[in-house]
């Protein structure tokens, strides 16, 4: 069975290169970027009619305008308090000491004086490098679509717990959601909303619900049932059942849902900036177009040191929870007369920072921002001047030897013989369902026109997910197979995953030059982190019996691993396939910026083109299409190959 | 653990309260913070990507804050419909250099965007090689003998062509239409930002490789490779006056760059109103004060630095 299946599947790649290379450039659906089909003309002139009825229509009159309004002004309103100033006032209601001194009292209330340490030396961080409003603008957006997302996404995910309905309704919009690029929908959000705060925390929110739904709802389902039904047999209402013996007992699961969620939305601060979100964002952007590397990577730090200050904040708050010694009666009383002194600081700390201007505003001499951007301007100076032969070697050698012929076959060969391949596919990794699903994805994407350019975004996502899975396949092994490897990857795989891909978009393109491989190259980057992580935890799942009985069967480290680890870790490594595949394409059309063309040029062309409007918002389907079609097979293959 | 958790939660909530209600209470230094002066309000002026635009803008900021007491954010985002979008939605008053050519008129038939004038810059676009094959190649600036040298610009992702480094997304662009109605056998790559040229001329130059890329004025990149206007390639002129005749565009005409404002600030009609109105200056003025900034000082002190130097200019546009 297994063997036939690569046969096919060997069989109908060779099929459809022949075909491809038989019909080569006829029926290839290319038109011209800047053209527009009757259809992307179509959605343009009724996405302008939409923008023209911002202020007439009842449905913006009546709901979207509301909803933007009263999202504004909560943003506002916490910006006000921790970020910038209101009108006609000087300084925040909270200056920099009050923020850090609450924040610290808050996070020592909740786990342990080590964690609200490091929150301290990490706030202070971002402020010494010269990026103090930044993060505020950044935390106040965090915490205002963290707290909307949590008070629709814990009642959802409580509900979607408890019925199994709500869940099967539900679940095809999750996985949408996670496969969603951000890039593709923000034009859509920002179309209704408009740029700004509203848009920026809407656009957010969509990415982090899911989480929090998800993680609450797998939360109560998987509670002990025990407790459960002996409290309905004792005859709770279902309500009572629900206040005082689930949600109670979910507690856990639910804060680490909370982690998940803002680590969401943290990710998301860069983005945003791109519909106007106040924040780290801005600096990060405004330092690619003008190709200061080492200001990006000041804002970018700042990013990272966000990140772990709510990651760890949050997390240890969820761990709290967990502890099973009970404290002695001293403890306790030690506990809470440290909490009253250091409650007391965080008073006086407030108060200090509304009436002394040094503690209110950021002091600027205290800066280490020129020296970071220097350093770092110098490292990428030598690297540029050093590597850069090597790297264009590189890229000009993948780029002929796998890249360029790929594209070529891809959007070379006619639409009907790819559409062909791509059910092909589907029906042999996945069986018939995925078969007909992709069918009718692809065919959709054929109907939108833009066939041509989903080819070229398709061709450097797969390039991509290649690279991606050679190298985080190898160091998933080692990081499996040996602890101190671990230990020592550990904190660049975190880094990896917070820092934005915008900040290293720019040294890509010194690196490679506007090219198609910039954009691979920064996806490669970015997808690299989670393939690690999920292989390495494969490779350690693998049952130690089985390398213990091959070890002393005397296999060699090679043969265990060939021959035990990865066949055993198959799924997983499909998963992480999956997932590198979703998170290459995400970046992928990033380099729409850096001149990768492809579909993610026409959502950015589209942004700024009224006429190329409709063919952006389009292409920014045909974009999710795409991901849709890739997670469905992968998923599909992963189920059978269990 | 359970009481503990109780208790604890009351100091937090304590603590808590007690530092919302001082924040609310208790005298700040705001308190002392008086009202802008003179007549003008708070605005909102329009950051766009390019190193010109900032120039432009930031001399505009300063002078509305230090001269007329206004208070001025300054909101980055991208030019073009989100821009006019932001105006109608009343966050963005001003935009001070729009090279749109009239892509802004849905939105001044509905009245929430109002042109203010021509800011005295003359946008110019067109298509560069590096200036040392300028040099080396003396006709490849006549844009009927490119094709000759189409060869030298083939690189792994021109598809045998020669490459063609097309501008900015949200910049006018007619790369496609200007290779097909010169015949040319080049193939366009959409380079999506500024920082892809500037890395492409950059580089070309100083590695003496080939490279053609769209390039515009004023633009500071041309302050960085001095020689660049020596490698403007010239086109056929066309016929401008039917932009709906896509196919026969062979170059790009001169862009006088146009000022946008609010209708709330149009209909504020006050000092900031004036000086929005009355802002006028040359293409070097504005590359001198974007040099600066690339040079390394902030927006703010390149554009005080202008403002200091200019006083008489500054006062024509305060009406004073």
């Amino acid at each position: 069975m297994k063997v036939r299946k690569s046969y096919l599947l060997l069989g109908s790649i060779t099929i459809w290169i022949l075909l491809g290379r038989l019909l080569h450039g006829k029926n290839t659906l290319q038109i011209d970027t800047y053209e527009n089909t009757s259809f992307t003309s179509y959605v343009g002139k009724k996405a302008l009619e939409l923008r023209g009825n911002r202020t007439g229509s009842p449905a913006f009159i009546y709901f979207f305008n509301p909803i933007r309004g009263v999202i504004d002004g909560f943003v506002q309103i916490i910006r006000n308090t921790i970020a910038v100033p209101a009108p006609n006032s000087i300084i925040p209601v909270i200056g920099w000491l009050g923020v850090v001194a609450i924040i610290a009292f808050a996070v020592f209330a909740t786990s342990q004086w080590k964690t609200a340490l490091l929150s301290v030396s990490l706030l202070l961080g971002c402020g010494a490098l010269g990026m103090w409003q930044f993060t505020m603008d950044s935390i106040a957006m965090t915490l205002a679509a963290v707290l909307l997302s949590l008070a629709i996404g814990i009642p959802l995910g409580i509900w979607a717990g408890l019925s199994d309905r709500v869940l099967k309704i539900l679940t095809p919009f999750l996985d949408l959601a996670q496969i969603l690029p951000t890039l593709v929908y923000m034009a859509p959000i920002a179309l209704v909303f408009m740029i700004g705060a509203a848009s920026a925390t809407i656009a957010t929110m969509i990415y982090s619900i899911p989480i929090a739904i998800r993680i609450t709802s797998h939360a109560i389902r998987n509670l002990n049932q025990s407790p459960v039904e002996a409290a309905e047999s004792m005859g709770s209402t279902q309500k009572q059942t629900l206040t005082k013996v689930q949600i109670p007992m979910a507690k856990q699961m639910i804060v680490l849902g909370i982690n998940q969620t803002v680590m969401a939305a943290v990710s998301f601060v860069v983005v945003a900036a791109l519909i106007g979100a106040p924040g780290l964002g801005k600096p990060v952007i405004s330092a690619l177009i003008i190709r200061n590397v080492g200001q990006g990577f000041v804002a970018g730090f700042a990013v990272v040191f966000l990140a772990i200050l709510m990651d760890r904040s949050t997390s240890a708050a969820a761990r709290r929870q967990n502890s099973f010694i009970p404290p002695t009666e001293k403890q306790i009383k030690f506990k809470r007369m440290t909490l009253i002194g250091t409650g007391i600081l965080a008073i006086v700390g407030v108060f200090l920072s509304r009436t002394m201007l040094w503690a209110a505003v950021w002091p600027k001499e205290i800066t280490i921002a020129p020296q970071v951007e220097r350093i770092t301007n110098d490292v990428t100076a030598w690297v540029l001047e050093n590597l850069t032969i090597f790297t264009v070697g590189f890229k000009d050698f993948i780029s002929y030897s796998i890249l360029n012929p790929l594209e070529s076959q891809l959007s070379a060969s006619p639409w009907y013989v790819t559409v062909a391949m791509i059910v092909a596919l589907a029906l042999i990794i996945g069986g018939t369902r995925t078969a007909i699903l992709a069918f009718v994805l692809a065919m959709a994407i054929v109907l939108s026109g833009l066939w041509y350019e989903a080819m070229l975004t398709l061709t450097q996502t797969i390039v991509g997910c290649l690279l991606t899975m050679i190298i985080g396949i190898a160091l998933g092994i080692w990081t499996g197979r040996n602890d101190r490897a671990e230990r020592i990857l550990r904190p660049f795989l975190d880094a990896g995953q917070t820092l934005p891909a915008f900040v290293y978009l720019v040294p890509m393109l010194g690196l490679f030059g506007p090219t198609r491989f910039t954009a691979i190259a920064t996806g490669i980057v970015y997808a690299i982190p989670v393939v690690v992580k999920i292989v390495c935890e494969g490779i350690r799942a693998v049952p130690h019996s089985l390398v213990e009985a091959a070890t002393a069967a005397g296999s060699t480290t090679r043969q265990i691993i060939t021959k035990v680890q990865l066949p055993a870790s198959k799924k997983t490594i499909l998963l992480a396939t999956n997932q590198g595949l979703i998170y290459v394409l995400a970046v992928v059309v990033i380099g729409g910026f850096v001149g990768a063309g492809g579909l993610g040029y026409l959502v950015i062309v589209g942004n700024s083109k009224p006429e190329l409007q409709g063919k952006g918002l389009i292409a920014g389907a045909a974009i999710l299409l795409l991901g849709v079609i890739f997670d469905r097979i992968m998923q599909a293959g992963a189920r059978r190959s269990s | 653990m359970k009481s503990l958790f109780g208790r604890r939660s009351a100091i937090v909530s304590v603590v808590i309260a007690a530092a919302l209600i001082l924040s609310g209470c208790s005298k700040s230094v705001n308190s002392s913070a008086g009202g802008a002066s003179g007549d003008c309000g708070s605005y909102a002026i329009a950051m766009h990507a390019w190193g010109g635009y900032t120039a432009s803008a930031s001399v505009v900021a300063e002078v509305a804050k230090k001269e007329l007491g206004c208070t001025i954010t300054q909101t980055t985002l991208d030019e073009g419909p989100t821009t006019y979008d932001a105006m109608e939605a009343g966050t963005i008053d001003v935009v001070i250099e729009d090279w749109g050519g009239g892509r802004w008129k849905d939105w001044t038939d509905r009245g929430s965007v109002v042109e203010a004038g021509l800011n005295g810059n003359v946008g110019l676009i067109g298509m560069y090689v590096a200036p040392w094959m300028a040099a080396k190649y003396p006709d490849i600036t006549d844009s009927k003998n490119l094709n000759k040298y189409a060869a030298l610009f083939k690189t792994a992702d021109s598809g045998g062509k020669g490459a063609w480094f097309e501008g900015p997304a949200g910049y006018t662009t007619i790369g496609e239409k200007m290779v097909s109605a010169n015949k040319l056998n080049f193939k366009v790559i959409f380079s999506g930002s500024e920082a892809a040229l500037v890395d492409g001329f950059t580089k070309a130059e100083a590695n003496k490789t080939a490279f053609i890329g769209y390039a515009w004025q004023p633009w500071t990149l041309f302050a960085k490779i001095p020689n660049l206007e020596s490698g403007h390639v010239h086109f056929p002129a066309n016929d401008w006056t039917d932009p709906a005749k896509a196919s026969g565009l062979t170059d790009y005409p001169a862009t006088p760059l146009v000022k946008l404002i609010s209708k709330k600030l149009n209909d504020a009609n006050d000092s900031f109103t004036t000086l929005v109105k009355n802002f006028k200056w040359t293409n070097e003025d504005q590359n001198g004060v974007a040099a600066d900034i690339e040079g390394g000082m902030t927006p703010e002190a390149a554009a005080q630095k202008w403002i200091d130097a200019h006083a008489d200019v500054v006062k024509t546009w305060l009406g004073k």
